[in-house]
């Protein structure tokens, strides 16, 4: 008897540390703004958890870190480390055009509850915080969904 | 209800969790300096720093050693003393214990850009505006 609640005990010891193997998924996200007719829009691709909390950034458009406080609800998740868009970011994006980010995910982040979110932000105009907030899910995948603000459509491909 | 059983699992597991804090670090939090410095200074010895968080009280530091090897280091924090330093060869397993469950695959990918400080992200994006 000991020594089967020994072996339990120390199966649960080790399971701890044990991790599944992901597999990664490529993953189009295509964001299409409208023509709200003012400079090159920023905006930020990022993850949340179901509840909206900060995950991962994906992609910035948008070249000057100064003003990425702008892209609000991620500033404030982010903090704006660098080390949390180092090498993940582009131009910004004019009015009217068309945004493909194409990327490989962690499987384990669909239809576990994450969200997909868009802030968005142009010079002299008002920004947008959450202007696009999508569940990451199979069942999602190939929707459009309208944004808020200066997003017109936004939609996820799932490969 | 016999309660040795239950006893015994979690003596394991308290004992297992006492045995993996060998290595935390105990510097009082009110001598502890900012983390920036500890970026300047690894910077300024040629490292490229991904990031840096507090990991049992101390400072781990993800990024590429003067070698460019992929490396994770502890730090005291009010120190910045060496505790740790693991190389992470790219072909190696990644035993990166990822706290959310969200292990990387380092094996897919080999591509030198320092993105994806969580390991969400596998390699930059392709990016195209139309």
């Amino acid at each position: 008897m000991k020594k089967i609640l020994f072996a339990l005990g120390l199966a649960a010891v080790m399971a701890v540390p044990g991790y599944a193997q992901a597999q990664a998924r490529e993953v189009t996200f295509t964001t299409q703004l409208s023509n709200y007719g003012g400079d090159g829009a920023y905006l930020v691709l990022y993850l949340t958890d179901a509840d909206g909390q900060y995950q991962e950034t994906l992609w910035i458009s948008g070249e000057k870190s100064k003003y990425y406080k702008h892209l609000r609800d991620w500033a404030r998740g982010s903090g704006m480390n660098q080390a949390e868009y180092d090498g993940l970011t582009g131009a910004s994006v004019s009015s009217g055009r068309t945004l493909n980010v194409t990327l490989e995910l962690d499987d384990a982040l669909i239809d576990s509850g994450y969200q997909v979110r868009v802030d968005t932000a142009v010079e002299d105009m008002r920004d947008n915080r959450s202007d696009v907030v999508v569940p990451l899910t199979t069942e999602g995948s190939g929707k459009s969904v309208a944004g808020r603000g200066y997003v017109q459509s936004f939609v996820y491909n799932l490969k | 209800m016999n309660i040795k059983p239950i006893v015994i699992i979690f003596s394991l597991l308290l004992m297992s969790g006492s045995a993996l804090a060998d290595d935390d670090c105990d510097d009082p939090v009110a001598g502890w300096q900012p983390r920036e410095n500890l970026r300047q200074k690894l910077e300024a010895e040629g490292w490229k720093v991904f990031r840096i968080k507090v990991d049992d009280g101390c400072y781990e530091v993800k990024g590429r050693d003067p070698e460019d090897h992929r490396v994770e280091a502890e730090y005291s924090p009010a120190t910045f003393e060496l505790r740790e330093m693991e190389r992470e060869d790219d072909d190696d397993d990644d035993h990166d214990d990822d706290r959310h469950g969200k292990s990387r695959n380092d094996n897919a990918s080999t591509n030198e850009d320092p993105v994806s400080p969580k390991g969400i992200v596998k390699g930059r994006p392709t990016v195209t505006v139309e």
